[in-house]
């Protein structure tokens, strides 16, 4: 039923798309290898655009389809969603109440991220720390968000350090794990180079340790972020007056469903700008030293 | 100044390590190289070249023994050409020749940028000055590692098999780029160990030839080239040190 409705509404714009593009260029080219050349081009340049928006078109047409079918206040139609989107985004509404969680988000990764890096090349160094260490990191895996976030509330009160330890308590253990696979990974051979050179504590960090464990890195950074986001939002569901957990949880007590999938519309959004538009373009430029096979 | 390198009642083994027995590699070796002498390290395949070079090197430590550089003025400046060419992926060729010149303690001798052009002059890559070692040949990876040591400016300088990936015509050049750094009259040569599998190479460029063999490895000859320098590869004199140093070889 929803995948009737959403190819109808869809297939238009996908499908205009491709022969619209292609003649225009073949018009000038005539051999068939460069025409092909042409299409695969243009096709390198619209995909990384077009492809997630059909799937945001598909996503949304089936959930309009699950509106229309099921007539019922619980799934609320597109235009109410959009009409909620209006009003928490009119007078910078959402962006204050974002900043605030971003803030707190911000201050337990920076937290987790700091004492990961350290702890992570201690252990991957030193074996008594690795073991020393090794049971809190397997303890820490297994407790759940909520249990840090409960706890914090309670322990914290309510503000900024109750929210930022319990996002630095859950995260830091997948972060460390990470670094951890990242700090053994680094090639001993260069050490021996860098060993040979004589290079400075300062030097070996920055020209060996930091890009070797770059990848590790930005795999834990995003990780990390995904992990803290869960937590920042039940603290702030269970203890703080401000910020998307609380709005969430207002929306949830007045039993207006669209205002809570607009907000989660607007955070995913924020999300998405972080992730494709700061993180990838980081690790692009990053690792723009790797050759990438051509098989 | 360099240094003689002095090496005493060396003793070398590997922890066994997966089901195999330990591995004696060195057991009483005892080793002198002059200061400013380049001299060659033949040897079959497994016999611990490598494992002596990287003892020199204070890469490995010794179980036994002792190795000391005698002579020298100030602490000495070390530079090794691996086997591999083992260059850090994230620099650019120019980058990790001029890693050299980071060393701790040592204060910049002129202008790094222009020394690092010579050096890629001299091997042959200026074009390739901002290439990652990624996409670059075996063998041009090879000679960055080369001009790398140079750039260290070392008192001792040890080579594993720094020609071997080459074409023998930018093998030719190099080996007589290595023969300039010993000839140049101006300035201190280098102690140096060079470890090859090419006799002819080592009859060249050698002052001593060093041929180690067995388990664990013992000297099986030390020959001393007394060829003047700088020799001509075509000199047939080379040609009878490399019977020499083979039938030293099948003798042991
Ligand atoms: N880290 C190590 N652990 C255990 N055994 C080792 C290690 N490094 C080398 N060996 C062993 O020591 C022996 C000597 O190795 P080495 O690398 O010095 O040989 P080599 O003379 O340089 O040989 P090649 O000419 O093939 O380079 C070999 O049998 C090798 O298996
Ligand atoms: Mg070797």
């Amino acid at each position: 039923m929803s995948m009737e409705v959403s190819s109808g509404g869809l297939a238009p714009p996908g499908a205009a798309e491709a022969p619209r593009a292609v003649p225009s260029r073949a018009g000038t080219l005539s051999h068939p290898a460069n025409w092909r050349r042409a299409a695969s081009h243009v096709a390198s340049v619209v995909a990384p655009v077009a492809l997630p928006l059909l799937l945001l078109g598909l996503v949304a047409s089936a959930w309009e389809a699950m509106a229309v079918a099921l007539h019922s206040p619980l799934v609320p139609h597109l235009p109410e969603i959009g009409k909620e989107l209006a009003r928490i985004f009119r007078g910078g509404h959402f962006f204050g109440e974002m900043a605030v969680t971003l803030l707190r988000v911000g201050a337990g990764f920076t937290i987790a991220f700091a004492v990961a890096v350290a702890a992570g090349i201690a252990m991957g160094r030193q074996k008594t720390v690795a073991h020393f260490l090794e049971p809190a990191i397997i303890v820490g895996l297994t407790v759940p968000g909520l249990v840090w976030a409960l706890l914090c509330v309670i322990w914290f009160g309510i503000g900024l350090t109750g929210a930022a330890v319990a996002v630095a308590l859950s995260i830091a253990p997948a972060l460390l794990l990470n670094i951890l696979q990242g700090v053994r990974a680094v090639d001993a051979e260069l050490l021996e180079v860098a060993a040979m050179l004589r290079l400075p504590l300062r030097k070996r960090l920055a020209c060996l340790w930091l890009p070797s464990l770059m990848p590790a890195l930005l795999g834990g950074a995003r990780l990390g972020l995904s992990l803290a986001w869960k937590v920042v939002v039940l603290v702030e569901l269970f203890g703080l007056s401000s910020g998307i957990g609380y709005q969430l949880n207002s929306e949830f007590g007045a039993q207006n469903v669209a205002g809570v999938i607009a907000w989660t519309l607007g955070f995913a959004a924020v999300m998405g700008v972080l992730e494709y538009g700061v993180l990838a373009q980081l690790e692009h430029h990053l690792m723009r030293w790797r050759r990438t096979a051509q098989v | 100044m360099s240094s003689d390198i002095v090496i005493e009642g060396l003793g070398k083994a590997y922890a066994p390590r997966g089901g195999r027995r330990p591995a004696v590699i060195f057991d009483g070796l005892d080793m002198r190289v002059e200061a400013g002498q380049l001299v060659a390290l033949v040897g079959p395949s497994g016999c611990g070249k490598s494992t002596l070079l990287n003892l020199i090197a204070g890469l490995d430590a010794p179980d036994a023994g002792a190795i000391r550089f005698d002579g020298r003025a100030r602490d000495s400046r070390l530079a090794m050409v691996f086997q591999q060419p083992r260059l850090v992926d994230w620099l650019t060729a120019e980058e990790n020749i001029a890693l050299a010149f980071e060393r701790e303690g040592s204060r910049p001798r002129g202008d790094a940028r222009e020394m690092v052009r010579a050096l890629l002059r001299k091997v042959g890559l200026v074009d390739h000055a901002g290439a990652y070692p990624q996409f670059l040949s075996g063998g041009q990876r090879q000679r960055v590692a080369i001009a790398r040591a140079f750039a260290v400016d070392p008192d001792i300088l040890l080579l594993d098999e720094p020609f071997s990936a080459l074409d023998e015509l930018t093998a030719r050049r190099l080996r007589l780029l290595l023969q300039s750094l010993w000839g140049e009259a101006d300035g201190p040569r280098p102690t140096g160990v060079l470890v090859t599998h090419n006799m002819l190479e080592a009859a060249l460029l050698a002052d001593r030839i060093f041929v180690l063999n067995g388990h664990p490895g013992r000297f099986a000859a030390v020959m001393d080239i007394d060829l003047p320098h700088p020799r001509d590869p075509e000199d047939p004199a080379l040609f009878a040190i490399h019977r020499q140093v083979l039938h030293a070889l099948g003798e042991a």
